[in-house]
C-alpha cells in the first residue's frame, strides 16, 4: 500500500468486513434482542464506509487534525469469544476492541511511513478510528456501566 | 329674576385664565413605597404551577391557566397563576404562601384602560412593564406560612446500626406525624410525579384527620406495597415536592409508613373489603415480584384466577432477595405480600420457568401472560483476574444474607459500584464486621444510589473512593486474599454533551489487598426462558423488553413490566407497570367492555 488510494480502498474494504462480521453473527446469535443489536453494529460499519468513500472521492475531509477522547475503557478488558451465544455486553467489547485494533494499526502505519499525504490520510484514519472507538466505548460506558 | 342672576353663569369665564386647582392626572408619578403591595410579579422559570396561590387566595382572584411553554417540566404542572384585579384584594397572602418563591409584588399601583376586562393577566406570561420592577412586597427571607423544615426521623445511631439487622429508621410517632402532615400544601405535583400517581395529598389528609383507615384504602387504590414503599420507595414525589424549594419536602415516604403501621394485618380485609369474585378466566404470573404480585393483586379484584410462577422459595423478589432487612424488614415485606395471597393469589415457588415448567405450558394453559422477571443477573467487571474464587457478586452477598447463609466476606472488604446494590452490599460488610471500601468511577454526585444510602454508608464507615477504576484481580500473598489494581481518574466533558465521562489516568496507578472484593455494577435481565422463536417476536432491546401502551407485547395474550421492562428499575415503577398490565391483560380479556372500563381496574 503505497498510494492514497490504497490505503483508503484497504480501510473501506475493513469496514465492510466488519459490518459483514457483525451481519454473520447476527444470523447466528441465540440470546433474545442480540440479533438486532449486531445488526445495528453493522449498519454503523457501513456508515464508517460510506464516510470513507465520501473521502476517496473527495467529497469528505477525514476526521480533522484534533484530539480524540479515549476513555480507554476497552484498554483494561478482557478479551471474548464472539460466539452464538454473545451477550451485549461482550458484544459491545468485542465492537470496543476490534476499533481500537484499527485505530492503533493505523497509528503505527503512520509512523513507518515518511512525512506527507499518505502519513496525513493514515493519521486520519487513525482518528475517524478512534472516533468509532470512543462511540462504542460511550455506549458501554452507559449501558454496561450504569452501575459503576 | 334681577340683572345678577342673569349675568351670573357668565362670571365663571373670569376664572378661565387663573392657574387651576386641579391636575389633569390624579396622581402625578407618584410611586408607591419600596415594599409597597401592587401588581404581581411571577418568576416564570421559577413557578412550577402548584396553584397554592390560587388555592389560598380568599376572593377567588387566582386562576391557574395552561402556559403553553411550561409545559413538559418535571415537576411542573404547565400552569401558571392568572390574576383578577376585579377582585384582588392586595392581601399578598399569595406572596406569602408561594412555595417556590417565584411569586412578590411591584410597587406599581395604576393601571388606565377603558376595558375593564383586560384588568386580567398571566404575571410572568404576558408582558407587563412592571414585570421588572425592583421594588414592591417580598417575603422576607425567613418568614414562612408553614415550617420550612420536615420533622426528624429518628433512626439508630450508626455506632448502633452497624452492630445488627434491625431496622435503622424507627418511624414517626402520633403527634411527629400529625406535624409533618401539617406542612402538606396539598399542590398535587407529587401525584402526577410518582410513577404509580399515589393520591398523595389526600392520604396525607387522612392523617390530619387522623383516619388511617382510609388513607389506606386510598393507598391500595393504586399501590399494594404501602409498607415497602413507605420505607423504600425512590419518592420521585418528594424530589419534586414544593415545599423543598425553599426548605425540606414533605416526608411523603415516611407519612406513607405511618399509616401502614397504624394498621393491624388482620384488619385489612375489614378495611379494604376487596371484592374477588369468579370471572372464569386465568392468568399465569412469572415473578412475585412488586410488578408481579401488583399485577395479581389488581387482576384478582377483578375476579380472575391469578398463578405466580417464583423460582426462589419465597415471594418478593428483589425486595426480599436484595434489599437488606435493616432498610425492609420481613414483617413490613410480608405484610404487603400476606394480603394480596389472601385474596386467593396462587404462588408455586421453586417453580422457575423454563426449567421446571415450559414457557409454552403458561402460554397455552391461560388466558394472559404477565412476565415481571426482574434483573437478577449480575454484571461482569470483564477484567482480568474477575474469576478469583475472593471476587463475589453483590446480588449474591445480598441474597446470601437474606436467605441466612454467611457469605464468607472477610475483615476487609472492597465493594465495587455505586448503585444501591453497592451500598447495600456495603452495609451488610460493615454489620458482618468488615471494613469497607466502596470504589467508584465517577463522583459523588454521579451515584445512582439513593443519596441517603450514600451518607448512611458513609456514616457507618464506609470509606468511599471516587473516581477510581478498577484496572485488574491479581492473586494476593495469603491465598485466602485477593488484589485489586485500580486507577485515578480525571472526569473530562463528553464532547457530544452529557455528563462527563471518568477516564483512567495510567500514571496514578494503586494495588490494594482485601479479603475479597464484591462487584455491584450492575445487573441484567435473565430471558432465557423464552423460546427461540418468540424471543423473535417480543421487541427486546438492550437486555429489556420494550412494551406497548398497555405493557402489551406482539404476542396478544403475553405482557411485560417491571426492571425487566423499564428504565428506573425501583420498586415503585414495577408496582404501576403490574398496575397498568392489570388494566391491559382486562381490557384483552374484556374486548367489548366500553371504552376505558379497563381504568377502573383500582
Amino acid at each position: 500500500m503505497n498510494t492514497v488510494d490504497e490505503i483508503l480502498d484497504y480501510a473501506i474494504d475493513q469496514e465492510q468486513q466488519a459490518a459483514d462480521f457483525y451481519a454473520d453473527l447476527a444470523t447466528r446469535a441465540e440470546k433474545a434482542g442480540m440479533k438486532n443489536i449486531l445488526l445495528d453494529f453493522s449498519a454503523e460499519e457501513k456508515t464508517h464506509k460510506q464516510r470513507l468513500l465520501a473521502v476517496k472521492a473527495g467529497d469528505r475531509e477525514l476526521t480533522p487534525e484534533q484530539e480524540v477522547l479515549d476513555l480507554k475503557i476497552s484498554d483494561y478488558l478482557v478479551e471474548v469469544d464472539a460466539s452464538e451465544n454473545i451477550s451485549y455486553q461482550d458484544a459491545l467489547i468485542v465492537a470496543m476492541k476490534r476499533e481500537r485494533a484499527a485505530f492503533q494499526l493505523y497509528t503505527d502505519m503512520a509512523a513507518r511511513v515518511p512525512d506527507g499525504k499518505l502519513r496525513e490520510v493514515l493519521q486520519g484514519l487513525a482518528r475517524e478510528e478512534a472516533k468509532h472507538k470512543l462511540f462504542f466505548e460511550s455506549e458501554y460506558d452507559d449501558r454496561v456501566l450504569q452501575d459503576n | 329674576m334681577s340683572l345678577k342672576d342673569l349675568l351670573s353663569p357668565f362670571y365663571v369665564w373670569q376664572r378661565a385664565f387663573e392657574k387651576p386647582y386641579t391636575s389633569m392626572r390624579p396622581i402625578q408619578e407618584r410611586p408607591g413605597s419600596a415594599a409597597y403591595r401592587g401588581f404581581h410579579i411571577n418568576i416564570s422559570e421559577e413557578c412550577i404551577g402548584c396553584g397554592t396561590c390560587h388555592k389560598i387566595c380568599q376572593n377567588d382572584a387566582i386562576d391557574m391557566v395552561r402556559v403553553e411553554a411550561c409545559e413538559g417540566r418535571s415537576g411542573d404542572s404547565g400552569l401558571r397563576p392568572r390574576f383578577d384585579y376585579g377582585r384582588c384584594c392586595w392581601c399578598a397572602l399569595c406572596v406569602d404562601m408561594c412555595p417556590a418563591g417565584s411569586l412578590r409584588m411591584s410597587n406599581e399601583y395604576t393601571w388606565i384602560t377603558s376595558d375593564p376586562t383586560e384588568y386580567h393577566f398571566t404575571a410572568g406570561v404576558e408582558h407587563t412593564t412592571w414585570q421588572e420592577n425592583p421594588l414592591g412586597y417580598r417575603r422576607a427571607e425567613d418568614y414562612h406560612l408553614y415550617p420550612p423544615r420536615r420533622i426528624g426521623m429518628e433512626m439508630r445511631p450508626p455506632e448502633e446500626s452497624v452492630q445488627s439487622f434491625d431496622e435503622v429508621v424507627l418511624g414517626y410517632s402520633e403527634s411527629q406525624a400529625l406535624l409533618e402532615a401539617d406542612r402538606c400544601i396539598e399542590c398535587g405535583i407529587c401525584v402526577a410525579t410518582c410513577p404509580a400517581h399515589m393520591d398523595v395529598p389526600d392520604y396525607i389528609r387522612s392523617i390530619r384527620e387522623r383516619d388511617y383507615e382510609k388513607g389506606l384504602q386510598l393507598m391500595y387504590r393504586t399501590n399494594p406495597f404501602p409498607a415497602t414503599c413507605g420505607r423504600i420507595c425512590t419518592r420521585r414525589c418528594e424530589s419534586v415536592c414544593p415545599v423543598g424549594i425553599q426548605g425540606e419536602p414533605i416526608a411523603i415516604r415516611w407519612l406513607k409508613r405511618f399509616i401502614v403501621d397504624q394498621i393491624a394485618p388482620q384488619d385489612y380485609a375489614r378495611i379494604l373489603a376487596d371484592q374477588t369474585g369468579d370471572s372464569g378466566r386465568r392468568v399465569a404470573i412469572i415473578g412475585a415480584g412488586p410488578g408481579g404480585l401488583s399485577a395479581a393483586y389488581y387482576l384478582r379484584r377483578k375476579g380472575h384466577a391469578v398463578t405466580v410462577f417464583e423460582s426462589q422459595a419465597m415471594a418478593g423478589g428483589m425486595l426480599r432477595y436484595g434489599v437488606p432487612s435493616y432498610r425492609l424488614p420481613d414483617p413490613a415485606l410480608d405484610k404487603d405480600i400476606d394480603y394480596i395471597r389472601s385474596l386467593g393469589v396462587e404462588i408455586r415457588f421453586n417453580t422457575r420457568v423454563g426449567r421446571d415448567i415450559p414457557f409454552d405450558e403458561l402460554l397455552d394453559g391461560y388466558d394472559a401472560l404477565f412476565i415481571s422477571t426482574g434483573l437478577t443477573l449480575p454484571s461482569s467487571m470483564r477484567i482480568q483476574g474477575e474469576d478469583h474464587p475472593r471476587v463475589l457478586s453483590g446480588l449474591k452477598v445480598l441474597d446470601d444474607v437474606a436467605s441466612g447463609r454467611d457469605p464468607g466476606i472477610g475483615r476487609q472488604v472492597a465493594v465495587i459500584g455505586g448503585g444501591n446494590v453497592a451500598m447495600d452490599a456495603a452495609r451488610v460488610s460493615r454489620r458482618l464486621g468488615a471494613e469497607v471500601t466502596i470504589l467508584y468511577r465517577r463522583r459523588i454526585a454521579d451515584m445512582p444510589a439513593d443519596p441517603e444510602e450514600v451518607h448512611e454508608s458513609r456514616e457507618e464507615g464506609c470509606r468511599i473512593v471516587t473516581q477510581a477504576i478498577p484496572v485488574e484481580v491479581l492473586n494476593a500473598s495469603q491465598s485466602d486474599q485477593v488484589a485489586l489494581q485500580w486507577g485515578e481518574a480525571e472526569m473530562v466533558q463528553d464532547p457530544r454533551g452529557g455528563r462527563p465521562r471518568p477516564v483512567l489516568q495510567e500514571d496514578r496507578m494503586h494495588t490494594d489487598t482485601f479479603d475479597c472484593i464484591i462487584s455491584a455494577i450492575g445487573q441484567g435481565g435473565d430471558l432465557g426462558f423464552l423460546p427461540g422463536n418468540l424471543q423473535e417476536q417480543l421487541a427486546i432491546e438492550w437486555g429489556k423488553f420494550i412494551p406497548g401502551e398497555y405493557q402489551h407485547t406482539a404476542l396478544a395474550k403475553v405482557f411485560v413490566g417491571g426492571d425487566v421492562a423499564n428504565r428506573t428499575a425501583d420498586a415503585i415503577s414495577a408496582i404501576e407497570d403490574g398496575h397498568h398490565a392489570a388494566r391491559g391483560i382486562e381490557r384483552f380479556l374484556n374486548p367489548d367492555a366500553p371504552a376505558g372500563s379497563e381504568q377502573q381496574v383500582n
